[in-house]
């Protein structure tokens, strides 16, 4: 079950979970509207690791598109409450696809 | 049986067509929205001359063409329509899905072209894809991505360069915390799990529950 909050919005807690050599993050739960994208993860994840390429995935061998709701995904994939979203910078991955300005992202 | 724990990321050829026939299924019915895919067995591949793959033969297969490097590769082809109205102008895309014997993974070929057939040139195509075109990454470039002939067709396609497809693909189903999946389970999954990555950087989404669709 997402947490419930006062007002009418169904917050989802995310897990982020670092796999491979990827840095672990300090705060690494939060709780993001079930209406917001995934979009806002990856974005979340981004300035935190200060990294434009990142590989990120769900525990089912999925790696969801940037446009997917948070709710679906949890709805999806979630469990015990939350879902966790793990992410990866191997330098294989991250020189897979390049990028030529550091401000870009290719969540792949 | 190898189990999954020293699974390298890769698939057999057997097994691709079995991951692909099981992704072009799914495909059809939970992404309707996208045109099918349709296998395309290689002629010359002996264990493929078996009637019952024989399914939907791409027109654009034409055997007089085969030569021998053609018996390396096997085909799941989307003749995807990517429609862009770029100055009143229809843009196409085809997607094929090839195994490499070399690497032992699937590769994405794909090509594109105007309606009077024009091929475009990747940079053209970049622009349009959904990677590329959003305010998050106006400037990706792709370090992987090759110009060359494609194994069937022998016309140019561009490739996406299967050279670290194993590495996230091991990450994929192995880097998660809900334990060690069964090495049946990774096989039928494995084209469904590797298309919602490289799927995302041409424009091709597949929605989440195909993953979770268990039938």
């Amino acid at each position: 079950m997402a947490a419930e909050s006062p007002t009418s919005v169904r917050k989802v807690v995310v897990h982020l979970r670092a796999t491979g050599d990827a840095p672990i993050l300090k705060q690494a739960k939060f709780k993001i509207p079930g209406t917001d994208k995934f979009a806002k993860v990856i974005d979340f994840l981004r300035r935190q690791l200060h990294r434009d390429t990142l590989f990120v995935y769900v525990n089912s061998a999925f790696s969801p598109n940037p446009d997917e709701l948070v709710i679906d995904l949890y709805n999806n994939f979630g469990f015990d409450g939350k879902l966790v979203v793990n992410y990866a910078c191997s330098m294989i991955l991250t020189s897979y696809f390049h990028t030529s300005k550091g401000i870009s992202l290719v969540v792949f | 049986m190898m189990d999954v724990f020293n699974w390298d990321g890769t698939v057999s050829a057997k097994d691709f067509r079995i991951g692909a026939l099981s992704f072009a299924q799914k495909w059809e019915s939970l992404n309707s929205a996208f045109p099918p895919w349709s296998w395309v067995p290689c002629p010359k591949h002996p264990w493929l001359a078996s009637p019952e793959v024989d399914i939907d033969q791409n027109s654009q297969t034409d055997p007089g063409e085969e030569e021998t490097s053609c018996s390396e590769k096997e085909d799941d082809i989307d003749d995807a329509t990517l429609v862009q109205s770029n100055h009143h102008e229809l843009h196409y895309c085809d997607f094929h899905i090839v195994y490499s014997y070399t690497f032992r993974v699937p590769v994405l070929y794909l090509r594109a072209y105007c309606s009077d057939g024009r091929p475009l040139l990747l940079d053209e195509i970049e622009k349009e894809l959904p990677a590329c075109s959003s305010k998050e990454s106006p400037e990706t470039k792709w370090a992987f991505i090759t110009q060359e002939e494609h194994p069937y067709l022998k016309r140019p396609w561009y490739k996406l360069h299967p050279c670290g497809t194993s590495e996230f693909m091991k990450l994929l189903f192995l880097g998660g915390d809900t334990g060690q999946p069964k090495l049946e389970v990774v096989l039928e999954l494995y084209l469904l799990s590797w298309f919602s990555a490289v799927g995302q950087v041409v424009g091709l989404r597949i929605p989440c529950k195909m993953l979770n669709d268990r039938r």
